[in-house]
């Protein structure tokens, strides 16, 4: 039997065994321990598990999944949500809808502190879901924003799942953080054009502005906006080198202070700016920004009073947790990825799909169409995981008319797109489990309801972000 | 008598699962610590032009010996994903019977991680294998992996039995 036919095979199995109740990661192992014992003998795969078990793991890149895991279960008990969506009420509040809008936004800010999507909806589930309510909004609008503002956790860097992606690819995580910003930031701003949509299409989803009783801690509306517009351009002009570096750190200042103007979020957007600013600019690396990252939700939260030993342990727990599930995959699919690359299907699939005839752009949106029914249906880190070996180098075969390295982000931008899609669509989103737990009585398709505008306009970015490959790559070329 | 007799094994099982758990404890410590010797490396570097030596080293030795600590309560939290979709029409007993079987499969491999590890920790050792920067041997390090796999181990046969003796 040839290679490929043993690694198709490979593949039809390990689907089988997922199919029968087997743990994905160990799935992955198991199919490809057997497969790289049938290519290349067992002797050599012993030798390979021998040298490889611990150095796999002693590796500095994948200190940064236990790290940032740690500082978004850190952030999320913190009592940072709740200060930071009493912020964005303030910003939002005279829009109808302006709750659901300041979830979104809020969201925005805390995924620059948080890398985990489930993490950011289980935040806001509890801190946002309560106003929600109290102010009258429906429960499938008010639980569907929070399960789509959960994905701007992994959508807004820092993100698990990018790390992820940039382990297997053997990408600079740097620069898929710079490479997921804006895009991140248009979902934000898409999923805010959908809240204002859907309130006016149906008006009793959302009370009238008159009726609510907010107590915003943001007094005047436009400080928010003034202040972003005041650090996005000072950033511009000094990135640009229009700008002196030190007066862009003056007026970055300066709009940070009227943006926050509340004490109770000033210490977490310093964070965010930190460790997101830090990594941009090359003065981290990854894993020192979340190291940094980690230790200050720690501090800030211990010198709030808002997190107590409990809540430290808790934290510590959930990272143990977390991480032990991603690398229980992360070691399956090492093994399953040397298997399928003894069998030579990747490099072959590779020559095959650029033989074929189908242009570039068509393999990308078929391959991007899979992503999104996989992703329905089964969990997105394994399906990247799964199918990176051999998708990667497919994608990394064509010609898009783009530098090699240029190509390998923004297919990690959409990626991360299509796996948000996943994350929030139904059978199976996992965001829309964990807000169901929260909320309990509300049905499972009510949420799925309120879901379905904001999945129509994540299409359309996705659509936009593979139609001009600059909204990703601009920031990167900018910063390097 | 026999309600004494039945007490003993959940009690076992109870010791077991707390250190199952407080070794994930530690390991969540152990990835604070980490945060902090970054921080104070970095701090170092910045201040007085003097990382902490080796930093980069012990942090990647740290994060094996971290992920291997998480790996038995993640076990024992099961917390490792499946897709249940395909099964769900099975009776329950069905599935725990098919679960249990993946956790004896599971503890086949930790077996096999352990005899990897403890080969790797005695190779370490043999050459006397230190970090670059600093004199810190590494086989210790290995060997405590081989440690906690064994406890995946233990961890997976736990499991297994459980499902197996619930509702029998």
């Amino acid at each position: 039997m040839s290679g490929m036919s043993i690694a198709l095979l490979g593949f039809a199995v390990m689907l089988g065994l997922i199919a029968l109740r087997a743990p994905i990661g160990l799935s992955m192992l198991v199919v490809g321990a057997v497969g790289y014992s049938t290519l290349s003998g067992v002797g050599p795969f012993m030798a390979y598990m021998k040298t490889n078990t611990y150095h796999q793991f002693a590796n500095y890149t994948l200190s940064v999944i236990p790290l940032f895991i740690l500082m978004g279960a850190l952030a999320e008990r913190a009592g940072i949500a709740a200060s930071l969506f009493k912020a964005a009420e303030g910003a939002f509040g005279r829009f109808r809808g302006g709750l659901a809008m300041a979830v979104i936004g809020a969201c925005t800010a805390f995924g620059a502190i948080c890398g985990s999507s489930v993490a950011t909806t289980a935040t806001f589930g509890r801190a946002a879901l309560p106003e929600l309510d109290k102010a009258g909004y429906d429960r499938g609008l008010s639980t569907g924003t929070i399960a789509v503002g959960g994905t701007l956790g992994i959508l807004i860097p820092p993100s698990v799942i990018l790390v992820v992606y940039a382990i297997t690819t053997e990408q600079n995580i740097a620069k898929l953080f710079q490479a997921a910003l804006i895009p991140g930031l248009l979902a934000a701003f898409f999923y805010c054009v959908v809240i204002a949509i859907v309130v006016r299409r149906n008006p009793k989803l959302a009370p009238d502005v008159d009726a609510r009783m907010i107590e915003p801690s943001v007094k005047r509306f436009w400080q928010p906006y003034l202040g972003c517009a005041l650090i996005l351009g000072a950033a511009i002009l000094a990135l640009t080198g229009k700008m002196d570096f030190s007066n862009a750190v003056i007026i970055g200042v300066a709009g940070f202070t009227a943006a926050t103007a509340s004490i109770t979020v000033m210490p977490a957007l310093a964070v965010a700016l930190i460790v997101v600013g830090g990594i941009y600019g090359g003065v981290f690396t990854p894993t020192e920004g979340a190291a940094v990252g980690a230790i200050s939700m720690l501090v800030i939260g211990v010198v709030t009073k808002s997190l107590s030993r409990a809540d430290i342990f808790e934290a510590l727990r959930q990272t143990a947790v977390t991480s032990g599930m991603i690398f229980v995959i992360l070691l399956g699919a090492e093994v399953f990825g040397a298997f399928l690359a003894l069998s030579r299907l990747p490099t072959l699939a590779a020559e095959w799909v650029g033989q074929s005839g189908l242009s570039p752009y068509m393999v990308l949106i078929l391959m991007l169409a899979l992503y999104i029914l996989l992703g329905a249906v089964m969990d997105e880190l394994a399906m990247i995981l799964l199918t990176l070996p051999v998708f990667f180098p497919v994608i990394q075969g064509l010609d898009f008319g783009m530098l090699p390295d240029d190509v390998a982000i923004w297919f990690g931008i959409l990626v991360l797109i299509v796996v948000g899609i996943g994350l929030t669509a139904p059978p199976i989103g996992l965001n829309v489990f964990v807000i169901s737990a929260v909320a309990r009585g509300t049905p499972i398709s009510a949420t799925y309801r309120g879901v379905l505008p904001f999945i129509v306009a994540d299409v359309i970015r996705l659509g936009l972000v593979v139609a001009f490959p600059m909204l990703s790559l601009w920031l990167v070329r900018v910063l390097s | 008598m026999s309600e004494f007799e039945g007490a003993s094994p959940i009690a076992a099982t109870n010791l077991l699962d707390r250190l199952i758990a407080r070794v994930a404890m530690l390991g969540g410590i152990l990835a604070l610590v980490v945060a902090a010797l970054v921080l104070v490396s970095i701090l170092g570097r910045w201040l007085f032009g003097a990382p902490i030596p080796g930093d980069f080293e012990l942090v990647k030795m740290a994060t094996a010996v971290g992920v291997f600590s998480y790996l038995p309560y993640a076990q024992a939290q099961r917390g490792n994903i499946m897709v249940d979709t395909f099964t769900g029409w099975l009776p329950a007993r069905t599935n725990a019977l098919i679960d249990a079987f993946w956790d004896l499969v599971y503890a086949g491999f930790g077996a096999f991680l352990v005899w990897g590890l403890v080969q790797g920790a005695r190779d370490s050792l043999k050459n006397g294998e230190t970090l670059m920067q600093i004199q810190l041997v590494i086989w210790p390090a290995i060997a405590i992996c081989a440690a906690l796999s064994a406890l995946l181990v233990i961890s997976c046969l736990a499991s297994a039995r459980r499902l197996l003796s619930s509702n029998a």
